[in-house]
């Protein structure tokens, strides 16, 4: 603004003898990274010394009023908040191939082997879906985020707002406490954005539960992986390190050479060297479900590498392999609790067909005929 | 609390007086009770704890070790712990998953889709039990044509279709992995052997046999390891290998309360987890005595 004003000054030529200076950054202003409006301090400080026992009773009586009687729910110690929660009357749309759906957002809660039908033993990990809520869903339109998702034609989709485990929300600050209210749902301790299509929409406060992925169905499971600190380079690359003894000193767990001399006399980026390992974003992709426990809402996933620590956070997706993307429509945009029932009937589990269910008769194999 | 304490560790005592099976608990170990304590152990075989009494055996988790979890805090999860107990006891309706310990003579019969009718039956002794949960496993071994053959089974494979307890019995040490280094004819086992019958209500009786090993080498060293159930390890070794086991010792560990409590789940924990599953046991153990005596008579058959 000012820039252009001065140069139409100096158009016109009044006083040519007059050289104003214009200092700026030029190039190297840039849109500021902005951080989404649900980032915001989540503790409070807590000042306990003056709270009697009776105004700590009070408050356990306010949030029982507000947000239901504390109850656990699936096996997570939460609120019940069924009867609060009133979700606004929603109209199913078809699932089309191009549609993305909702996460979840789970715990790896520990690993165990199932077997296949056919006698192979196969690994899993078991993920648990904590208590989720849709908190809000923010239209495309509206969804202009500052820091821009990897994601091809972004300005298509939209962006809901997803909450795991219940929290006291006297331990919480105002500001955090707020970004729930238009929600009814009590304050969560976990926020996570998913990018969704329009059309995989779910109206805020709806539960969200496993039945939201069918066994059989492939996920991508994204985690933070177990934080190592800065390590060598046998740990951390795998390296071999050096001989224990016939002569070597001072050598044994070090990397030896790093680049080589002459034309290429340099290290080349990307050599492997010592540094900090894990405490990364990772995700394991294309993971089959083998099952599916409504009960206790955890799914038995392929593999025992799923990023992150027992008892960690992990966000599970539908899939982006191409090939194996849903062929048949998917619960769109979600199961909601009422269609529960229908699904898994008197026994909570949903095996996949090839799994060995543990209530099936020992496995036998055919003799071939000739 | 103590009195109480004392008395339940004793018939604790009387219900299990062998030692050396991987406990799981931070329980003093019988030989370390002090004599008087001894004297005052009443033949009480449920155990009374706050004057009431407990329903669940306390022998469970020595029958059952495989239902206490892993006790490394960092991959413990409730949730986790008591789906994989479900599992088991599912799996445990459709197989008959006997007592047994390292030094019990078993024979394994399983799908195996190699074997010649799809069937395979192993035969051997048990030397090894390890892991907990669905993940819980044996070897077996037996020397079959003048060959040391061992096998791994998960128990709760479902391939596996029967597994029999030849002989029940415990030997001196937790595994019986030296049995490797040892003459063949301690691991050899007749694979045509008939099951013995053990009365119920009688202990579990310990083989306080001594194996004769082989020259070195050796496999392990054996010599480090306090092994109670090997005649010769002095034999074989040197004196520099005797200084040196003498110099790994640790004795200073049996009083590491911290590294006991790390390696265990605690008595109570023990409880609720026993509890949980105690019904469904203890009705498949009725069920197997049942089967039991019904295959223990023999209906006499004509002759000529």
């Amino acid at each position: 603004m000012l820039r252009t004003l001065i140069i139409d000054l100096n158009k016109l030529r009044l006083n040519p003898v007059v050289v104003t200076q214009v200092r700026e950054k030029g190039h190297l202003t840039r849109p500021r990274l902005r951080n989404p409006y649900w980032f915001v301090r989540k503790e409070r400080l807590a000042r306990d010394t003056t709270v009697t026992t009776e105004n700590k009773a009070f408050v356990k009586e306010i949030i029982k009023d507000k947000y239901g009687p504390p109850a656990i729910i699936k096996g997570i110690p939460s609120y019940d908040q069924s009867a609060l929660i009133k979700t606004e009357q929603y109209e199913r749309q078809p699932w089309h191939e191009k549609a993305r759906r909702c996460g979840l957002i789970a715990r790896k809660i520990g690993q165990y082997p199932l077997w296949l039908k056919n006698g192979e033993r196969i690994r899993t990990t078991l993920l648990q879906v904590v208590d989720n809520h849709v908190i809000r869903y923010i239209p495309p339109h509206e969804y202009k985020p500052a820091q821009k998702p990897n994601v091809a034609n972004l300005n298509k989709y939209g962006c809901l707002l997803v909450g795991a485990e219940s929290v006291d929300p006297s331990t919480l600050t105002k500001e955090y406490c707020g970004l729930f209210r238009d929600s009814g749902v009590m304050p969560k301790r976990n926020l996570a954005r998913f990018i969704i299509s329009p059309e995989a929409a779910i109206p805020a406060g709806t539960p969200l539960n496993v039945a939201h992925f069918r066994a059989g169905d492939f996920v991508d499971v994204r985690g933070k992986t177990v934080d190592h600190g800065f390590q060598g380079v046998v740990k951390r690359h795998g390296f071999k390190g050096m001989p224990a003894s016939h002569g070597v000193t001072k050598t044994h767990r070090r990397p030896g050479n790093i680049g080589g001399g002459g034309e290429k006399g340099r290290v080349w980026p990307g050599t492997k060297m010592p540094g900090h390992m894990g405490n990364r974003w990772r995700i394991a992709k294309g993971l089959r479900i083998w099952r599916i426990n409504t009960k206790y809402n955890v799914m038995w996933v392929q593999g025992s590498a799923i990023p992150g620590s027992t008892n960690g956070l992990v966000y599970i997706y539908d899939t982006i392999l191409p090939l194996r993307k849903h062929k048949t429509a998917p619960p769109f945009p979600t199961t909601f609790e009422e269609e529960l029932e229908a699904l898994t009937g008197p026994s909570d589990d949903i095996w996949y067909e090839d799994v060995h269910s543990f209530k099936d008769d020992t496995i036998t194999f055919q003799p071939e005929t000739n | 609390m103590n009195i109480t304490n004392r008395v339940f560790t004793t018939s604790w005592r009387k219900g299990n007086s062998f030692i050396r099976i991987v406990t799981f608990s931070t329980k003093p170990q019988a030989n370390e009770l002090p004599p008087f304590i001894q004297k005052q152990s009443q033949p009480n075989s449920t155990g009374s704890i706050e004057g009431r009494k407990s329903v669940i055996p306390q022998n469970y988790r020595f029958i059952y070790p495989e239902f206490l979890p892993d006790p490394k805090v960092e991959w413990r999860n409730p949730v986790r712990e008591k789906l994989e107990r479900m599992d088991m006891l599912d799996r445990r309706t459709k197989i008959d998953i006997p007592e047994f310990y390292v030094g019990s003579i078993l024979a394994v019969t399983s799908s195996d889709p190699h074997a010649a009718g799809k069937i395979s039956r192993f035969v051997g002794i048990c030397i090894h039990r390890d892991r907990c949960g669905l993940r819980a496993r044996f070897i077996l071994r037996n020397v079959i044509d003048h060959q040391g053959i061992e096998v791994r089974y998960e128990l709760y494979d479902p391939t596996i279709h029967k597994i029999e307890v030849l002989r029940l019995e415990k030997r001196l040490d937790d595994h019986l992995l030296y049995l490797r280094d040892a003459l063949p004819e301690y691991s050899t086992v007749d694979i045509n052997m008939e099951p013995e019958n053990l009365d119920d209500s009688a202990e579990v009786p310990i083989n306080d046999i001594k194996v004769v090993l082989r020259p070195r080498p050796w496999l392990e060293r054996w010599e480090r390891q306090n092994l109670q159930g090997v005649a010769n390890v002095d034999q074989y070794i040197t004196d520099k290998q005797r200084r040196q086991a003498l110099a790994h010792e640790k004795p200073w560990e049996k009083y590491d309360m911290m590294k006991q409590y790390r390696s265990s789940i605690p008595e109570e924990e023990q409880k609720e987890i026993f509890a949980e599953v105690h019904s469904q046991l203890h009705s498949l153990e009725l069920q197997r005595k049942r089967n039991k005596r019904k295959r223990s008579f023999v209906k006499p058959t004509k002759l000529a």
